[in-house]
């Protein structure tokens, strides 16, 4: 199961399990988003590389607008994804 | 412990509890479950996007014992698709050079501890192993 909303400082918090099968749920609700933003990982237990697709394709759009995603409380197993995948180099990340 | 499931990303859900159930059962620490899970999706959602009109389900085996666990994933009707050939993939490119897709085998090849494939008779056989340390 994955979830992903606005909280109430209108940061993006996402839960659960990103796995392919959610995709089309982040990428419709990340489709949406304009300017700088948040993604708050607290609750994020996994994500494989369909999900980083989706985080790649939302960071092109808002950094080609001047904005960008920031990612926060991202968990060990996580990190690693991020680490191997060469994602802090085009994120900024901060580990929980 | 055996279980066929059908060639669908809807699949994925019911894979992963009943990987879960077995590493549960097992009391496989966290710093394995996750590499374990990833490489199950990712190498199924490799054999579901290559052959979507294949109608035979695949075979997957999980097996956990002293903190080591062992997967064979098994296709049927397929052509060979070597998925333990190291991926070119160049995680340093800024990301006007990045474009999405393509790290799933890679992160499998990071991830776990050995990998091995085998074709023949149009069948598929991917294992591999992941333990603590």
């Amino acid at each position: 199961m994955f979830n992903i909303e606005f909280g109430d400082n209108g940061e993006i918090l996402c839960s659960g399990r990103l796995d392919a099968a959610q995709c089309a749920k982040a990428e419709e609700f990340l489709g949406s988003v304009e300017g700088p933003s948040t993604l708050d990982f607290a609750q994020l237990e996994y994500i494989s590389s369909a999900g980083l697709g989706i985080l790649l394709k939302t960071q092109k759009r808002l950094v080609a607008n001047s904005a960008g995603l920031k990612i926060i409380n991202v968990n060990n197993h996580i990190h690693d994804v991020f680490r191997y995948s060469g994602f802090h180099s085009i994120f900024e990340i901060e580990a929980q | 412990m055996q279980r066929t499931f059908t060639r669908s990303f809807d699949a994925l859900a019911d894979i992963y509890e009943f990987a879960e159930g077995i590493l549960a059962a097992e009391n496989v620490e966290d710093s394995v479950r996750f590499p374990v899970h990833l490489a199950l999706e990712e190498l199924y959602v490799n054999m579901v996007k290559y052959y979507p009109d294949n109608d035979n389900d695949i075979l997957l085996d999980v097996t956990a014992a002293d903190g080591k666990v062992s997967v064979t994933m098994t296709d049927y009707d397929v052509d060979a698709f070597d998925v333990s050939v190291p991926r070119n993939v160049d995680t340093e490119l800024p990301l006007d050079g990045r474009v999405p897709g393509g790290l799933g085998l890679h992160l499998v090849q990071k991830m776990v501890d050995n990998l091995e494939y085998e074709h023949h008779d149009r069948q598929s056989t991917v294992r591999f192993t992941k333990e603590s340390g």
